[in-house]
């Protein structure tokens, strides 16, 4: 009888510790059906569903010349500017792009400036099959979240069960004031990209 | 009748149903799905351009309660400030309108340009072309108040890579007429 009641109880046991296995290795809702990760690293061709986006070049800025109206403006920043140039094209129907942010290192987020709303060739963007098209997306971010950024480019805000293009950026060597290497003192937002 | 004999009786029918029951399921089960999804597969059929209606080059066609005749598809060569190896498309429609109840009838109006391998452009903002005052897009039609027996002129502008230009086709889609959409066929056709 002793026996059967230790068996027993090693049998409640492993089921517990099956259904605590279930419960923590279990996909969250948010993740089941969020967006699609399509992965790439600077300088690939990341294909998503409806859209392919190869990122260039990633470029930081102390301050950023604009062009508003006719006049130049500095727009300064307590953090560092980055600029990534990315080429986007929509792969079987005409789309929009319209979402872009800088996801740093810890997982601190950052979505495109509204700064700079004015200027031309920001998000949204339209696209159409067979015909890329380049654009600047500017993100102003801490400077510790500049190295091993991820950058996130979707159609829509809610991605839900649709690509989100996720382009590795890579390590970024900081310099002694602190900022990424290589950070330009100005740049100018007005030259052609 | 003993009542062991009743209790047997009962217990013979209780499995006969039991039995009915179990084989039900696999009729109601799949029907049980088929209710519950309806409703998605109507709005995912009714939000997708699907089945063309082939328009032959020069015939009008019944669409949206209207008349839509493709009048014309060229290309605006000779433009500069576009983007290497594109060319600016005009598709110009006359619609001889029917039911004037556009506001219903052409609601999420679309038109398109569809190639040899499905790929389909929307009409561009990069360019735009002056059109005549009498010539409108699609959208704008349907705050004309148009009325029935009128005709209006639509145009629209894309903007296509050079090597689609040979075998795009114009296409236009309501979504009264969803998941159905006309494509119209050229004169080379």
């Amino acid at each position: 009888m002793n026996m059967r009641k230790s068996a027993n109880l090693v049998l409640l046991l492993v089921a517990a510790v099956f259904c605590y296995g279930l419960q923590i290795s279990k996909p969250h809702y948010g993740e089941l059906i969020g967006p699609i990760p399509a992965r790439g690293k600077l300088g690939d061709t990341v294909v998503g569903r409806a859209f392919e986006v190869h990122a260039e070049k990633v470029e930081f800025a102390r301050k950023l010349t604009v062009d508003q109206f006719g006049q130049q403006r500095v727009l300064t920043t307590g953090g560092v500017w980055a600029v990534v140039t990315v080429e986007i094209a929509a792969r079987s129907e005409s789309t929009t792009i319209g979402v872009a942010s800088w996801r740093g290192p810890t997982g601190l987020t950052y979505d495109q400036t509204e700064r700079l709303s004015f200027m031309n060739g920001l998000l949204p963007v339209a696209i159409d099959p067979g015909l890329p098209r380049k654009a600047r997306l500017i993100f102003e971010v801490r400077p510790d979240e500049a190295s091993d950024a991820t950058l996130l480019v979707s159609e829509k805000l809610v991605a839900a069960l649709d690509s989100q293009a996720e382009i590795a950026l890579g390590p970024v060597a900081v310099a002694a004031d602190g900022l990424p290497a290589g950070t330009v003192d100005m740049l100018d937002m007005a030259q052609p990209l | 009748m003993t009542a062991e004999a009743l209790d047997q009786e009962n217990r013979a029918g209780e499995r006969k149903w039991r039995r009915r029951s179990l084989w039900s399921l696999i009729l109601l089960v799949p029907l049980a799905l088929a209710v519950e999804s309806y409703d998605s597969v109507k709005a995912l059929v009714g939000n997708n351009d699907l089945f063309p209606r082939r328009v032959v080059w020069g015939e009008s066609a019944q669409f949206g309660g209207s008349d839509w005749k493709l009048t014309d598809l060229r290309g605006a060569f000779g433009m500069s400030n576009l983007p290497p190896d594109s060319v600016p498309v005009l598709a110009d429609f006359q619609v001889k309108v029917g039911n004037p109840d556009l506001q219903k009838l052409w609601l999420g109006c679309k038109i398109m340009l569809i190639d040899k391998d499905g790929r389909r452009w929307s009409p561009t903002s990069i360019i735009s072309l002056k059109t005549p005052d009498n010539v409108g897009n699609c959208i704008s039609a349907i705050f004309s108040g148009a009325k029935s027996g009128d005709t209006v002129n639509l145009r629209e502008t894309f903007l296509v890579p050079k090597e689609a230009t040979k075998s795009i086709r114009p296409a236009v889609s309501v979504a009264s007429e969803r998941p159905h959409f006309l494509l119209f066929h050229l004169e080379k056709d």
